[in-house]
């Protein structure tokens, strides 16, 4: 979508996301995250660093909160579902959540970029131009799961010393300081994955395009795919979930299944369910 | 985006290894922040590419990853002569296309930029670089006057560079190799040779019920742990296995298990006999597959005893024993905390009891496939070779040492103290790519290729089924020129040492071709050399019908080592592994600093996790420091406090705290625990007793913010990770109803 | 014959975008002034001339390569050299075996072959300067590009296709050393885009 585009249907753009959205879409990326086989092994994490340029910032600014962890993986304690965790070990371990960039068919984040550098592609992607980003941050504060990662100093200055900056991948840019940016779903693996596709003259397969860390997850805890390819591994989970997109609230015929997307409720439409953790009890 | 069809052969030609046809073309589409001015950005053609090398596109290529002994198939993407991303090869028997954390950052140690360049020789005290042929030539003269008193210390080794170094160290009268890792199941080998007959068996994580772990790490450090990763995968679904883990700290896999229960380390195995007691108590099992000594020891550990000396109670007892039993065939591991003890034998010998008793061995324990091809067969690591070696040069045994792809200054335990024993060594070679404690107190530096700058291959140490021969090939031409693979050293040095059968050879590559087509009909499965060759590097690796052995099962004594009362020093160190920094090989990868630990989410920095009741006795909070003291040493570390940890043990997990290691090693230095560690061995195997030291913790007053992701630990009641019950779980999802 | 509509006048002076650091002011006014009005505006007030140029300046090369004699002259087809632009997004500069595939025999006795024989007998490729660059937040694909106005447009013959080469890289023809003659901005690119109703979605071309 062009900027024009935005702004001519601006109000559409908005609204448009539970009557199945303003776009004519092409394809519906979305994921799949089953947080019983997620052992937070961290390999996806990484995978993505290697993917996407993203750049290392050392101790410090880390603990200022300035990591470049498009990925990251949550860790939490307790078990609000299951009841506490009063006894005196951490007996049933810990819940891993792997957290990006939920790309929200109603991405809050969108309209309150100025410039409209944030915005979502005719793919279901929740797209950042780095060159048309300003650095306002608005997204950033306006996203509920804190996703965007702002490029507060010159990072990649002292994070590819030679010849580590020979590893730099040169389907995407390094970002300077000033921008915003965040989990694309690998926008690079999926142009490249359509571009074959085209050059093969045929339509894009179900795992044709794969994003770094659901290839790379030791136990296949992440699921990609096009939603509007219903034969697709994601689309058969989502479905047997009975999680639907451009919902604010599931109703389910089964209320047991496990499929959920995270903080539905703000009405974001995120494009990644997650499927429970399971514990013996 | 694959790349297993692509054609391998002659990848080198254009690559430049094999001489002419070389080519650079850095500079090509490189990202940079540099835009837009025409004339400022250099391209650089291909001198004369494959028809199938296109610039902007990525061709993947196939390669072994070097990281840990474990051996997982790699595709390395390749594009302009640079390879970018590494990702598991889909095909291997080892990970089917999947890769840690670690296997994903190998990269940032081949493009490192710490690493050696040039030969070096100490020369008036200091390393001075030198030409290899100086340095070779040192080399040389003095292994001819070493008289065979030469000994090789590496790393985990296979394939044709172990063969080779063999057949330098025949030559030249030497007959000690030492393998040495830091992270060994090597206890556990030894005791099930003797057991079973069988030194690494086969385990079948998928097809058991109920997994009990004595800290085995098999998600993370545990032999090999994408191939059980992909496991742990299918035990999860369908009807959904138990996953049990007995530690003294969180581990990955602890923090994945259903019931995680703290056990001081070396009490593992009075917890196995109590959960074998309450199964034959209960009748749950027929106690008579085991002998009857057996059996009598069994009964001595009660309910009562066992509580008393572990502190875990008997209903935690019975519900392991329930699930055991209920979700038969299950399956108990015993992993470092529990092995590496004065009594670790004993506690791997009564986890495999247990197994017999379960009768789980055959089911989801099977036998070992041997790789048919002995010279290449796996040499795995254990300790007990670097207290050996240690032996040796402190009589003086070694004129000259060879150390490869181990560090063993770093993560020698202090009670070793290797440090003064290896100087006793005349000559010591440091095989090696980065300036590590071991390479720059090394004499000589002969400085290697990375990984994927190298041929060769390897044996995983751990062999799945269909497992066979990973071939590693160079993913890009090497970034320096000076460097040599080590096969090419090897074969240089054997020469020289008069292998006349090796002059036939022009270089390694030319070996391992020859070593090839050398290779059994049975191997090569009716293919010619030329296709076999090309076959094999295309695909990654060499399947191998593997000699299928027998598990003999044989009980001896199960009776438990009690542990050494100290009152000086009171409390446990776990000097817990984690994947990540690993056994401290990978301190130098900055993506790996950077990750947070899964479990306290430290990153960049060493911690300390207590217990909150030791916490709260010590009087200290997170981010406090404490020390830490043994009676080898003491170190000061910040303090996570959780209740993932025994009360009676402070984990410090190793990987931090190198005194050299090149920059990002040193940018946050952390500590190193194995420092604190004493030289107790366990009696049977020799190996090192890393969980058996004991440490007096106290307050040091200092504070400051723990370098931990920040956010809140509890969800505030909100469906950020949402549990159910199993019984949910196997209502709408269990056995065929799953669509994942 | 040639099915591009040709822009008469490109809008060239104010949409040059430059290194962030320096051109984002620039940048923001140009995308808020070029869109109030709701047509490209030709001059933009108080924008950063662009950097370089496209006026022809002089690239000095490690090989005064003439594409008059080899494209003109002889009359050989730019893909015979720059084979990789319709398979790839990148034209590629041809590998030097191409090179000498010719001129091991034609022309050995002029020095600028002489230059390209010691070359390829060191082992070592000319190290161009790129002339053609556009900013590394842009993907642009040469292949795309080339199916769309070549193979896939008919009446297009591909004999004829230094005339589609020639839109972005400027008669090369009757060049030596290529110069870059168009301004290769992202105006240039959303002119091209609108009038042959190419993708106009950011990221389609932004990475």
């Amino acid at each position: 979508m062009s900027l024009k585009n935005v702004l001519e249907n601006w109000s559409d753009y908005r609204k448009g996301h539970e009557q199945g959205g303003h776009h004519d879409y092409e394809h519906m990326w979305v994921m799949a995250v089953d947080l019983d086989k997620c052992t937070g092994c961290n390999a996806c994490s990484v995978a993505c660093y290697a993917e996407n340029n993203l750049a290392v910032v050392g101790k410090e600014r880390m603990m200022k909160g300035q990591g470049m962890h498009w990925l990251r993986v949550e860790r939490y304690w307790d078990e609000p579902q299951i009841g506490g965790d009063d006894g005196q070990f951490q007996s049933a371990g810990g819940s891993f959540l792997p957290m990006m960039c939920q790309h929200c068919n109603a991405a809050t984040c969108e309209p309150v970029c100025p410039v409209a550098a944030t915005y979502h592609t005719p793919d279901g992607l929740n797209a950042q131009v780095y060159n048309r980003c300003i650095g306002s941050r608005y997204c950033s504060n306006n996203c509920p799961y804190r996703l965007r990662y702002f490029n507060f100093f010159s990072y990649y200055e002292e994070s590819w010393p030679e010849p580590l900056n020979q590893q730099l991948n040169p389907d995407l840019s390094v970002r300077d300081k000033g921008v915003m940016e965040k989990c694309t779903f690998c926008v690079q693996r999926i142009r490249t994955a359509k571009d074959t596709a085209r050059r093969e003259g045929r339509a894009v397969q179900d795992g044709d395009a794969v994003t770094a860390c659901a290839q790379t997850c030791p136990t296949q805890a992440i699921v990609f795919g096009d939603m509007l390819d219903k034969e697709s591994r994601v689309s058969k989970i989502w479905a047997k979930q009975q999680v639907e997109l451009g919902k604010t609230k599931q109703v389910k015929a089964n209320p047991e299944l496990r499929g959920y997307r995270i903080l539905e409720g703000l009405n974001t439409d995120p494009c990644i369910m997650y499927l429970d953790r399971v514990r013996e009890v | 985006m694959s790349g297993n069809d692509i054609n391998r052969r002659d990848f080198l030609k254009f690559m430049g290894l094999g001489g002419a046809g070389a080519v650079t073309l850095s500079g090509c589409d490189m990202p940079t922040t540099v835009t837009l001015e025409e004339g400022k950005e250099e391209v650089v053609s291909y001198l004369a590419p494959e028809e199938y090398v296109i610039p902007g596109i990525g061709v993947w290529y196939a390669s072994t990853c070097q990281q840990c002994p474990s051996g997982c198939g790699v595709h390395g993407r390749v594009r302009e002569g640079r390879v970018l991303k590494l990702e598991g090869n889909p095909d291997s028997p080892v990970n089917a296309g999947v890769l840690c954390q670690m296997g994903q950052a190998s990269l940032q140690g081949h493009y490192n930029p710490d690493r050696i360049t040039k030969p070096m020789v100490r020369k008036g005290g200091n390393l001075t670089e030198v030409s290899w042929e100086e340095a070779i030539e040192l080399v040389n003269s003095k292994v001819g006057a070493a008289n065979g008193k030469v000994a090789m210390l590496t790393g985990a080794m296979s394939g044709h560079q172990a063969e080779l170094m063999d057949t330098y160290l025949a030559k030249i009268g030497g007959k000690d190799h030492f393998v040495y890792e830091t992270i060994n199941n090597a206890v556990a080998e030894a005791v099930n040779a003797e057991m079973f007959g069988s030194a690494q068996p086969r385990y079948n994580l998928d097809k058991a019920g109920a997994v009990l772990s004595f800290g085995a790490d098999f998600l993370a450090t545990w032999v090999s742990p994408m191939h059980f990763s992909q496991q742990y995968a299918k035990f999860r679904t369908g009807n959904r296995g138990v996953l049990i883990a007995v530690e003294p700290n969180m581990s990955l896999t602890g923090a994945n298990a259903d019931m995680w229960v703290p056990a001081k380390p070396g009490t593992e195995g009075v917890i196995a006999l109590g959960v074998a007691n309450v199964l034959i108590s209960k009748k749950m099992v027929d106690g008579s597959v085991l002998p009857v000594d057996a059996l009598a020891t069994i009964s001595q550990y009660g309910v009562d005893k066992v509580t008393a000396e572990t502190g875990v109670g008997g209903d935690v007892l019975v519900r392991i024993a329930t699930y055991l039993k209920e979700r038969s065939p299950s399956l108990v591991l015993a992993g470092a905390s529990a092995q590496s003890n004065t009594g670790g034998s004993q506690v791997v010998a009564a986890v495999n009891a247990l197994n017999i008793l379960l009768g789980n061995v055959g089911k989801t324990i099977g036998a070992e496939d041997a790789f048919p091809v002995k010279s290449l067969a796996p040499r795995r690591g254990s300790s007990a070779a670097l207290a050996a070696f240690a032996k040796g040069a402190d009589a003086g045994d070694y004129e000259v040492a060879f150390i490869y792809n181990t560090n063993p200054l770093y993560s020698a335990p202090a009670g070793l103290e290797l440090n003064g024993k290896l100087a006793k060594v005349g000559l010591k070679v440091a095989l090696s790519m980065f300036p590590d404690e071991t390479t720059l107190a090394a004499d000589v530096v002969l400085p290697l290729a990375s990984p994927y700058e190298d041929w060769g291959t390897q044996v995983p140490g751990y062999l799945p089924s269909e497992g066979g021969l990973n071939v590693q090939q160079p993913l890009m031409r090497p970034l320096y020129s000076t460097v040599k693979g080590l096969g090419d050293v090897l074969l240089v040095l054997a020469k020289a040492a008069g292998a006349e059968e090796l002059n036939q050879y022009a270089d390694f590559y030319a070996y391992l071709q020859a070593g090839f087509a050398a290779m059994p009909a049975s191997i090569k499965g009716g293919m010619s050399d030329a296709e076999f060759w090309s076959k094999s590097r295309q695909k990654g690796f060499v399947a191998v019908a593997n000699s299928q052995g027998s598990l003999n099962v044989k009980v001896g004594d199960l009776a438990q080592v009690a542990d050494k009362a100290g009152s000086d020093f009171p409390m446990h160190l776990a000097p817990a592994a984690r994947a990540g920094m690993y056994d401290g090989r990978n301190a130098n990868l900055p993506w790996l600093q950077e990750q947070p630990d899964p479990i306290t989410k430290v990153f960049w920095d060493s911690w300390a996790e207590l217990h909150p009741s030791t916490a709260a006795k010590l009087g200290v909070k997170e981010g406090d420091f404490i020390r830490v003291e043994s009676a080898q040493g003491s170190l000061e570390v910040q303090v996570y406090v959780y209740k993932g940890v025994h009360p009676d043990v402070v984990a410090v997990p190793m990987g931090r705290g190198h005194d050299e290691y090149g920059r990002f090693a040193s940018r946050e230095k952390g500590v190193n625990p194995l420092k604190l560690i004493g030289g107790d061995v366990d009696a049977k195997s020799g190996e090192l007793a890393l969980y058996s030291t004991k440490v007096r913790v106290s307050k040091t007053g200092r504070s400051a913010e723990m370098p931990r992701l920040g956010g809140s630990e509890s969800q505030v009641g909100r469906r950020l990770v949402s549990t159910v019950s199993a019984d949910v779980y196997r209502r709408t999802e269990g056995g065929g109803n799953n669509v994942a | 014959m040639l099915n591009i509509r040709i822009v008469s006048k490109l809008f060239d002076s104010g949409m040059r975008v430059v290194s962030r650091r320096r051109g984002l002011m620039a940048l923001l006014m140009a995308c808020c002034l070029g869109l109030g009005s709701g047509v490209a505006q030709a001059e933009v007030p108080n924008a950063v001339a662009p950097k370089g140029t496209h006026s022809g300046e002089h690239v000095p090369q490690p090989i005064d390569f003439p594409h008059d004699i080899h494209a003109d002259i002889n009359g050989i087809n730019c893909m015979y050299c720059h084979t990789y632009a319709r398979r790839s997004k990148v034209a590629g500069i041809p590998p030097t075996s191409k090179c000498m595939g010719c001129h091991s025999v034609i022309a050995t006795d002029k020095p600028r072959i002489q230059q390209l024989t010691e070359y390829w007998e060191k082992n070592e490729p000319p190290r161009w300067k790129k002339v053609h660059d556009v900013p590394d937040f842009v993907h642009f694909t040469h292949e795309k590009h080339l199916q769309r106005f070549v193979f896939e447009n008919e009446g297009m013959n591909v004999e004829n296709v230094d005339q589609v080469c020639a839109f972005c890289h400027g008669d090369v023809k009757k060049m030596t050393v290529a110069e870059k003659t168009k301004p290769l901005t992202m105006g240039f690119c959303v002119r091209c885009h609108e009038a042959n109703e190419g993708p106009s979605d950011c990221w389609h071309c932004h990475k």
